[in-house]
């Protein structure tokens, strides 16, 4: 009777809903809401003291962070400098990525397992040992790069000096480059040995069967991959925190939105909580993540038609 | 023209050594300065911060693992990491399953939820005033309730499920158990290269997060490990030798983690449709 009825709950159309019900409604109150609320915030002058009134201001936040306030110069560098760190690291991530798959997908390599696990690595570290790690490399007085930098007359600041900001576009490629190669690799493994067979019997050399072979059939990875670069890249900033802090002439639009959001302008200080104005800074980001993302579809989709058909 | 083509490809062959040895050198670089630096003792440092350490003097590592609180912020680390893993990968299977299958109504339109996350903006302000609201504002709590979900590990679930023939699981639901029964013990063995993935992903994911613990945990009772680093690199900011024992102890749990995983990971990250 009991298994009966048993069978009866697991056939109705009910139960796997109600099962769902507990993730899905997590998502949606920790993750998907609190995400379409900062537009709503955007609007407001919400101060994230607990108890403060909370006033609908319109489009003021946006007015004075991107035209009427003391800091909408630098806000504007900043969205500016935004937009460099994503050009610099999507276009070296997926073009050294790629040059990595290509090197430690060959048969003939030797290590090829090591060299995928210490390149992939610095992702398990994460983001405070990177940053850790490239301060103890980096130090400007005897650290090994310096010592590199002695070899040819040269001397660096590095993340202390007026480049910092170049140093952290070179730790974020090198830390996440990884994930890049992975996604690659295991796109060039599903291409069929047919495929390479058939263009070496008619005479292809290494470089044609990487065109005509490699390159089209990648295109899910080349997808993957360029949608990732440009989207992570917008919203990156935490190698900042750790590697630099909160200083002038460094900071991208994520960090500007912790720092207003969370009052942490002045170092470690706290100061003001402007988390209305923040939610607005985050909206402009969402803003160039959605131009930029919807036409890098837009991109990859035609390039997809015309090899796939 | 069989010569010409194999030379092409030994040239190949050297070049790559070549790319790869400039590789070796900026990743082994940095791991090998920061395990030489945890022995050496602060004088010897100052005085060459480059050259070999004397000795293997552990002192670093025990007076870090003292000095800075170590052991406690290693279980708050330990048990956010845990708590929050397994309530994810638990109630994640639950949504991916019937999303996958097809089994519920609107299936699809709920994955376009989990998609579009990718693009919507950071949920950082809105989140902040919903823990505040809710009470748990510098609690456990609240710390790991905002760790329970990650639409890219529910979109690489429902992919893996996706390429999982349907017939094996069809096929053993029919001796009448229960659905939790089901899928405990025939989904969950039948996509374990998945569930390692997201696991090691997801884990690794909270174990590092630097930011969500200096906006909501102010307790330093409650600081996960890699908060307690920052605040240690604070107050011996000049002390390389110490910190750097105590990040290799920050990294020593995870790395073992990811080398015993390492396996599923990737055949998890593409579906099962990758050949060795």
């Amino acid at each position: 009777m009991a298994l009966v009825n048993k069978q009866y709950l697991f056939g109705r159309k009910i139960t796997p809903v109600l099962f769902l019900l507990p993730g899905l409604l997590l998502y949606l109150v920790i993750a998907f809401g609190p995400s379409l609320a900062t537009i709503v915030y955007s609007f407001t002058d919400a101060s994230g003291i607990r108890g403060a009134v909370v006033n609908w201001i319109g489009f003021e936040n946006f007015d004075e962070f991107l035209f009427r306030g003391v800091a909408s110069r630098d806000n504007l560098d900043a969205l500016k400098r935004t937009l460099q760190f994503m050009f610099f690291v999507t276009a070296l991530q997926f073009g050294l990525g790629l040059l990595f798959a290509v090197i430690l997908n060959q048969n003939k390599l030797k290590g090829r397992l090591f060299f995928r696990t210490i390149i992939f690595m610095p992702v398990i570290l994460g983001v405070v040992i990177q940053g850790f790690l490239w301060k103890l490399f980096l130090l400007p007085r005897g650290g090994p790069m310096a010592e590199v930098w002695g070899w040819f007359g040269l001397q660096s600041e590095f993340l202390g000096g007026t480049d910092a900001f170049w140093w952290v576009i070179f730790i974020q490629i090198w830390a996440n480059v990884g994930i890049t190669m992975v996604i690659f690799i295991a796109g060039m493994q599903a291409i069929s040995d047919e495929l390479y067979d058939a263009a070496k019997v008619d005479g292809a050399s290494g470089w044609q069967l990487f065109k005509n072979v490699t390159w089209p059939q990648l295109t899910p990875a080349i997808n993957t991959n360029f949608l990732l670069n440009i989207i992570g890249s917008l919203q990156a900033w935490a190698l900042f925190l750790v590697t630099i802090g909160y200083k002038n002439g460094t900071q991208v639009l994520g960090y500007l939105v912790y720092a207003e959001g969370f009052g942490q302008t002045s170092g470690s200080v706290t100061s003001s909580f402007r988390q209305g104005y923040a939610a607005a800074a985050s909206v402009v980001l969402f803003l160039l993540v959605l131009v930029l993302g919807l036409s890098a579809n837009w991109f990859v989709t035609r390039r997809e038609m015309k090899y796939m058909g | 023209m069989t010569s010409k083509s194999s030379r092409n490809a030994r040239w190949g062959l050297i070049g790559s050594y070549v790319v790869l040895l400039l590789v070796s050198l900026l990743y082994i670089g940095p791991l090998l300065m920061l395990v030489n630096t945890a022995f050496k003792t602060l004088p010897e440092f100052y005085q060459d911060p480059i050259g070999l350490a004397s000795s293997f003097n552990f002192d670093n590592f025990t007076e870090a693992w003292e000095l800075a609180n170590f052991p406690q912020y290693m279980f708050n680390s330990i048990i956010y990491a845990t708590v929050a893993t397994v309530i994810f990968v638990i109630t994640s299977v639950f949504v991916a399953f019937p999303i996958a299958r097809g089994h519920i109504r609107g299936a699809r339109a709920l994955l376009t939820l989990y998609v579009v996350a990718l693009f919507l903006p950071p949920a950082l302000i809105p989140q902040f005033q919903l823990i505040l609201n809710l009470n748990l504002y510098n609690t456990r709590q609240g710390y790991i309730l905002l760790f329970l979900v990650n639409a890219i590990g529910m979109i690489v679930l429902v992919n893996y499920i996706k390429s999982v023939p349907k017939e094996l699981d069809e096929s053993a639901a029919i001796d009448g158990c229960s659905y939790p029964r089901f899928v405990f013990k025939i989904v969950m063995p039948l996509i374990k290269p998945a569930i390692a993935t997201v696991t090691v992903l997801h884990a690794i994911g909270i174990w590092n997060e630097i930011i969500l613990p200096t906006i909501y945990l102010t307790n330093s009772d409650l600081y996960p490990i890699t908060r307690g680093l920052v605040v240690f690199e604070g107050v011996y900011g000049s002390n390389w030798p110490g910190l750097a024992a105590a990040v290799l102890m920050l990294a020593l749990p995870m790395v073992i983690l990811f080398l015993v995983l390492q396996r599923y990971i990737i055949s998890g990250l593409t579906g099962g449709a990758v050949k060795g």
